[in-house]
């Protein structure tokens, strides 16, 4: 290995690095489950409630389940099965994203996305 | 081109379709989207080290094509050229630098490759939170592109010259 080899894999994981951190800085726990299709928003769950949700997608079907806090997808007819073998969600910016349904569950914080009234 | 090198590249083509065919084969320990060994840049990186970046630019093109048609559908061969053909980008501009080594430069396909598959990956849900994933993304493309690197440099002397 030369020195640019070295320089760029500390570069890459440095971003990386930074990337996570970003992320991770602004989690909390989250307080609803966004759950998206091909871009528009299908369903909004919150996370303090035991739901088991069957997402209906052009493509085929997500059973997106809400346990505890956490939000898992436990069933899918997709071709890869990556959704359902990703682990349990519980932080804000976390997803799981199921590609061939165009699927995305998002976790998003409780108070802000709260919005039951807009006056004005 | 000679009929010699219109035979190593069929070979090293036929391979590299072999060896993506083969890595479906080995299970990984990481339930993470997009995660993979990247076999198939042993291939081309073999092939830019050995016959050029314009044949190894085709080789490329030509095993994305053949095994997204064989095995991925029409959606898995969009992920895959983006990916390789960033990654190719990435390869051949920093080999053109002479300053890293073939372990640098399969490290910069590999992670390249994942930022292309993100990128399209974001166009086709329409979410950019998938950048969530770029972090695994971007050190398993290093920790591949090692260990691809390695792979590449241990096969390279043993080549005839083309």
């Amino acid at each position: 290995m030369k020195r640019w080899d070295i320089i760029l894999i500390a570069i890459t994981l440095l971003a990386a690095a930074g990337i996570y951190f970003f992320y991770m800085g602004n989690a909390k726990e989250g307080g609803t489950a966004v759950i998206t299709v091909d871009g528009d928003v299908f369903d909004t769950l919150p996370l303090d409630e035991h739901t088991k949700l069957r997402v209906e997608t052009p493509w085929g079907y997500n059973v997106v389940t809400v346990t505890d806090g956490s939000v898992s997808v436990t069933d899918a007819d997709c071709r890869d099965s990556i959704c359902v073998n990703h682990k349990k969600i519980t932080k804000t910016g976390e997803t799981i994203v199921c590609l061939p349904h165009k699927m995305v569950v998002e976790i998003e914080g409780g108070d802000e996305s709260e919005t039951d009234l807009v006056v004005g | 081109m000679n009929s010699r090198k219109i035979a190593i590249c069929g070979l090293l083509t036929a391979l590299a379709i072999l060896m993506g065919y083969v890595e479906m084969l080995i299970p990984l320990p990481v339930a993470l989207p997009g995660v993979k060994l990247g076999l198939a840049n042993v291939v081309v990186l073999i092939a830019l080290y050995h016959l050029g970046a314009k044949t190894a630019f085709f080789l490329s093109l030509v095993r994305v094509v053949l095994s997204g048609l064989l095995f991925a559908g029409f959606a898995g061969l969009l992920y895959s050229l983006a990916g390789a053909m960033l990654s190719f980008i990435a390869m051949t501009a920093l080999k053109k630098t002479g300053k890293m080594s073939i372990t640098g430069v399969s490290v910069a396909g590999g992670v390249f490759h994942n930022v292309g598959q993100i990128i399209v990956a974001a166009l086709v849900v329409e979410n950019v939170k998938m950048a969530y994933y770029l972090p695994f993304l971007l050190v398993s493309g290093v920790v591949t592109g090692i260990f691809i690197g390695l792979v590449a440099k241990v096969c390279l002397p043993h080549l005839p010259k083309a």
